[in-house]
């Protein structure tokens, strides 16, 4: 029978994959070879709360994105929320946004809200 | 009971997310090495890389996904020439696997390969119960599901999906009226191919009574104007029209395959004011959608944005229309050597 070597059920929609897997038969145990590839570098990081209250629109071109977040950007500035004029465009919802933009982003501290779905 | 044990394994792929939903052949190392050489690469080579989440996919994740859909080893040199297809950034197959869009990989079989593998190309040509169609079809879909979501980083968000995303592999009459469809992607008559795409579900149509070929496309041509289409604003991907050989009998005496592509994109057309009054143009439209307010539209932003592939059984006039998805941009067409 399989032995999982990582903890826990992975079969929820949003628990990763195990990492292996080992099958124990009659006569011996064969290790599974695993179909799943994993990215190289470490696990991006996500930060909730921001270092300065400053918060920035990324747009990426879906319908009446740009009416929802000018929208967003006007509610938030009558709560008191610093909001950046500039609603900053990525090209294409699917890919990431290009390297300038997130280190220039990463560096101001604020919060980034990026793209509105369908 | 060694039997037992396998039913073990394969629950314990299925617990521990080794598995698109339905039950694996579990990726033993003996049965992974032997379809490693059928696909002529070795374990580490490094077969694709998905950039957008810092994955390099080596030979071995690929034949193991190809073992665990059932697929037979003599299938080997069609999958290495998926394999390069799936992982072709031109396919998007990341963009495919989390959209809301809920896209599925069309995999699409011509050519000698067809008869040689034994793929079905007549009854229930779309949803074969065929093996080939079947475990291929779904090998692209479990690349799709493996790779496309970083490793389990990401989430897929299809706000409602499609069967295909189980399986969706089509096999052309190996004998055609138009020409093999890889011929449309400029690979020769004669070769065996497998073409990629990211799809919507196939919408059906039928015309039972309609006795020229005319009527058969304008049948076409009004499936992909309807409303919901998605191709409305962006226009980015096209369709694919499945055309069986009994509407084909009609659709040829009158059309070549270009003049029938010239005939859709001409006629299967679309007041703009409509769609925006519907909501199907954005109230501030972007550039890239061309939007023309007051001029007819054409869900297509050129002719060549569709394609043509003859398959289906002899006896009741059907064709279908599959819509690409609306970020598949391009289409991938792989020869099998």
């Amino acid at each position: 029978m399989t032995q999982p070597s990582n903890e826990g059920p992975g079969n929820g929609g949003s628990n990763p994959p195990a990492r292996q897997l080992t099958s124990c038969g009659d006569v011996s145990c064969e290790l599974l070879v695993d179909p799943i590839p994993r990215p190289t570098p470490d696990p991006i990081k996500v930060t909730l709360k921001p270092r300065v209250a400053k918060v920035t629109f990324v747009d990426h071109h879906k319908p009446n994105s740009k009416l929802i977040m000018e929208y967003a950007q006007s509610v938030l500035r009558e709560r008191g929320i610093e909001v950046n004029d500039e609603i900053l465009i990525k090209a294409d919802a699917s890919v990431r946004m290009p390297e300038a933009m997130l280190q220039s982003l990463s560096g101001e501290g604020g919060l980034v809200l990026c793209g509105i779905s369908d | 009971m060694t039997t037992y044990a396998t039913l073990e394994d394969i629950e314990n792929c299925m617990n521990n997310g080794w598995t698109d939903g339905l039950p694996v052949i579990p990726p033993y190392g003996s049965l992974v090495d032997e379809m490693l050489d059928a696909m002529g690469w070795q374990a580490h080579d490094i077969v694709g890389e998905i950039a957008s989440q810092n994955i390099v996919v080596r030979a071995e994740k690929a034949a193991a996904t190809a073992v665990m859909a059932g697929c037979k080893p003599e299938y080997g040199s069609l999958l290495r020439a998926l394999t390069d297809g799936l992982l072709d950034p031109l396919l998007n197959l990341s963009g495919a696997e989390v959209t809301t869009g809920g896209a599925a990989i069309l995999v699409i079989v011509s050519g000698p390969v067809v008869e040689e593998l034994g793929f079905e190309h007549r009854a229930n040509a779309l949803g074969a119960n065929c093996r080939a169609n079947a475990t291929v079809g779904r090998f692209a879909q479990m690349m799709r599901y493996f790779c496309g979501r970083g490793g389990g980083v990401l989430q897929s968000h299809g706000t409602i999906g499609h069967p295909g995303r189980i399986s969706f592999c089509i096999a052309e009459h190996p004998k055609t009226e138009w020409g093999s469809y890889h011929t449309q992607y400029g690979l020769p008559e004669d070769a065996s191919a497998v073409s990629l795409m990211s799809t919507e579900g196939p919408n059906s149509i039928n015309n039972h009574y309609g006795d020229t070929g005319a009527q058969i496309l304008d049948t076409i041509g009004d499936c992909m104007c309807h409303f919901g289409q998605t191709a409305w604003y962006y226009r980015s991907g096209g369709f694919v029209v499945v055309i069986p050989p009994d509407h084909m009998a009609l659709v040829a005496k009158d059309f070549s395959r270009d003049q029938a592509r010239e005939y859709i994109y001409e006629n299967a057309r679309r007041q703009t004011d409509q769609l925006a009054k519907v909501g199907r143009i954005a109230k501030a439209p972007i550039e890239f959608a061309e939007v023309e307010p007051g001029v007819l539209r054409s869900p297509l932003k050129n002719p060549e944005q569709l394609t043509f592939i003859e398959c289906g059984g002899d006896g009741g006039r059907f064709s279908a229309v599959i819509p690409r998805w609306v970020g598949s941009t391009h289409a991938v067409c792989k020869q099998v050597v």
